[in-house]
């Protein structure tokens, strides 16, 4: 009999939540940024809690993201008013599903970052947002060991290769930590860090001498690399737990363990080859959907997230810094002061290679890092010989280069068409 | 051989026989209880403690992280929402499924089989791959963010294991004892409500749990068919993943204690189906 008391409850609970569909004024923001809880509470209470009209701020999933707004693309109706993500996943969107935001009256300080907003149209597809980077951090008990006459803030590949083997040889465990892992974000090293230093290209010189050399290096470094990398894929967590005392992640992915422990570590730029310091700045924007129920709403929502005020709350909310002209404050958290100093240094220093985000792949952005990710396999892991994996590969990224017609980025040299692979 | 060495090794073996019955309770038992109870130590450590190690095996009562979710914004509507959609989960599929075990285990009929096997189907599809037609169609006809259409979903996923649940319980049920009921006097119905519904209520109460598991963890479709009225597993699972470790297990315990607190209600039913599967 209790039993069926409680199916009348289940009962009358349906009755109840038939009825419990509210009307919606909110914008609704769907993001994939943001995503820790962390960061989407100080994102709700700190940064939108300013905007009067009402945001309801909701991280999600690359997947079911990408997949609730393809359904409310295909139905023609939808309740997303603002879309927050990564170029990467404007990138592989068809254009005509984004509304033209060109006159919403608000823009990125970079000219370099309105245009790769405008997606290779001649509109802004979406408005930049904020943007980051990827830095390298150690524990402070690491430094000890810095080679001799190393400068920690203008460290080369090969100083970092030797001061890793110095702590695995005093230390006895090999403690450069890499973001190796299922969901590490290990292909930007090689896109942005790793080839631009080495060959100052990433798709033209891919199979050239000089990425033989970069390649060689990098098995170096594997060698004083903690093998369990190929788990790690939030460097912070490594760095709190001891298991890697140097490593190289994203500012964010670094950040937990610069504001729980912010006395233990240190940031600094990544390091320079042969031919400069690559890096590679991470642009994230916000954009508007075709099917956004409330456009004026929407639009002032982007004007709201690219005000000042609103641009050092979400650094505060996400260690993503402005992309607009701000004066920041000094009471920031550990993490955003110890991030924002060494990208600082790192795109100030006199050997800066900046590279950007691999750009008009469309949808084949992710079959792009599959070929770095891929390459890194088979020469570190595997073990295969570095010339054969690179003649090989060369043909898969070439083929998708041709397949895009992608044109060069920077710090490859610029191209007519597609960019060639040498 | 005397007497007594029988006596001896007939109590040697009874000894080791006994040994190895605790030493596999006690093994399965921490099989379950450890990892909970270390999720529970490490919920309520602070955050310099879960990152430590060794780990303590006494929980130092710091309820930083669960304050933190306290205040999450959001948090008990989506708990209210993923309870009520586990239930309908549950009414449903039971309400659908059982009268398809019945209709399977007692009675022929064509293409009986393949009903069993099609039922099957509703689970080889990942749902990813469904999400998208789904919420097309929900946001068509109005469905779309609604408790209701995310139980139904939950519902086709429930079903194939209510269905084989209540077929083999029914199966295990003589025919001969709804047809002694028949002779004294009872019709089809009052036979089925007044002999068979007892003996299998501890069985639809198994697999009433399973659907309400099962519409309790599942995020995808969660994730993309609710925005306002998203359930407990949406709201929170997806975001825990990049998340530092002590909020993971203060939200992995969040989502773990209310399913916990669920199978424990109704654990009763449960063991009494296990005892007439020991007759």
């Amino acid at each position: 009999m209790t039993l069926i008391s409680k199916f009348a409850g289940a009962a009358s609970a349906i009755a109840l939540s038939c009825v419990a569909v509210a009307a919606q004024a909110e914008v609704l923001f769907w993001s994939t940024q943001a995503k820790p809880v962390e960061e989407s509470q100080a994102m709700r209470e700190q940064v939108l809690s300013g905007y009067t009209a009402g945001v309801d701020y909701q991280p999600n999933d690359g997947g079911p993201w990408i997949t609730r707004l393809n359904a409310e693309l295909q139905a023609g109706s939808g309740s997303i008013g603002l879309l927050g993500a990564l170029h990467g996943d404007f990138s592989a969107m068809n254009p005509d599903d984004l509304v033209d935001l060109t006159d919403v009256g608000a823009m990125a300080k970079s000219a370099t970052f309105n245009t790769l907003a405008k997606l290779g149209t001649d509109q802004m597809q979406y408005i930049p947002w904020m943007q980051a980077s990827y830095i390298m951090a150690a524990n402070k008990e690491a430094l000890q060991y810095l080679p001799e006459g190393a400068d920690i803030d203008a460290l080369t590949y090969d100083q970092l290769i030797a001061w890793a083997a110095k702590v695995h040889e005093a230390t006895g465990e090999a403690k450069f930590g890499f973001p190796a892992g299922p969901d590490g974000l290990k292909h930007r090293f090689f896109q942005g860090y790793l080839y631009p230093s080495y060959t100052n290209g990433v798709v033209r010189t891919f199979a050239s001498d000089a990425a033989v050399t970069a390649w060689e290096k990098f098995a170096e470094l594997w060698e004083h690399t903690n093998p369990a990398s190929t788990n790690f894929s939030f460097m912070q967590e490594q760095l709190l737990s001891g298991d890697a005392w140097i490593v190289f992640d994203y500012t964010s992915r670094l950040a937990g363990a610069f504001n729980e422990r912010p006395d233990d570590f240190v940031a600094f730029p990544a390091p320079a080859g042969p031919t400069g310091r690559g890096f590679m700045p991470v642009l994230a924007g916000v954009a508007i959907p075709r099917t956004a129920p409330d456009m004026e709403a929407s639009m002032a929502l982007v004007q709201y997230m690219l005000k000042p005020e609103t641009q050092i709350a979400t650094l505060r909310a996400t260690n993503f810094f402005p992309v607009v002209d701000v004066a920041l404050p000094d009471d920031l958290p550990a993490s955003v002061q110890a991030a924002g100093a060494a990208i600082a240094k790192m795109s100030g220093a006199a050997d800066a290679n900046p590279g950007l985000l691999p750009a008009g792949l469309g949808d084949k952005g992710g079959d792009f890092n599959r070929v770095f990710v891929d390459t890194f396999e088979r020469i570190i892991l595997a073990r295969q010989d570095i010339r054969t994996v690179l003649d090989d590969q060369k043909g898969k990224l070439a083929a998708i280069m041709t397949a895009t017609g992608a044109p060069c980025w920077a710090p490859d040299a610029p191209s007519e068409g597609a960019c060639p692979v040498e | 051989m005397t007497d007594a060495t029988v006596l001896d090794v007939s109590q040697d073996t009874r000894k080791s026989g006994r040994f190895l019955y605790v030493a596999s309770v006690v093994f399965l038992c921490a099989w379950v209880i450890v990892p909970i109870y270390l999720l529970l130590i490490n919920t309520l450590s602070s955050p310099e403690a879960v990152n430590s190690f060794p780990k303590s095996f006494i929980p130092e009562f710091d309820f930083g992280s669960l304050q933190f979710f306290a205040g999450f914004a959001g948090m008990l509507t989506a708990l209210k929402n993923s309870v009520i959609v586990a239930l309908m989960t549950m009414v449903m599929s039971i309400a659908i499924g059982a009268p398809a075990g019945y209709a399977l285990s007692r009675f022929d009929f064509r293409g009986k089989e393949l009903f069993r096997l099609l039922i099957l189907l509703a689970r080889a599809f990942p749902l990813p791959l469904l999400a998208l037609p789904l919420a097309v169609m929900f946001i068509q006809t109005g469905l779309d963010d609604t408790a209701f259409g995310l139980a139904l979903v939950h519902t086709t996923l429930a079903i194939p294991f209510a269905v084989l649940i209540t077929f083999s319980l029914f199966s295990g049920i003589p025919i001969e004892l709804e047809e002694a009921a028949w002779t004294l006097g009872c019709t089809r119905l009052t036979a089925f409500t007044k002999v068979v519904l007892p003996l299998i209520l501890p069985g639809i109460t198994a697999s009433a749990i399973f659907a309400f598991v099962i519409s309790w963890n599942e995020v995808f479709a969660a994730a993309v068919l609710t925005i306002e009225n998203r359930t407990l597993t949406a709201f929170l699972l997806q975001n825990l993943d990049t998340s530092p470790l002590h909020l993971k297990f203060a939200g992995g315990f969040i989502l773990v204690v209310p399913a916990l607190i669920f199978i424990f209600a109704v654990r009763k039913y449960l063991f009494a189906m296990w005892g007439i599967a020991n007759r």
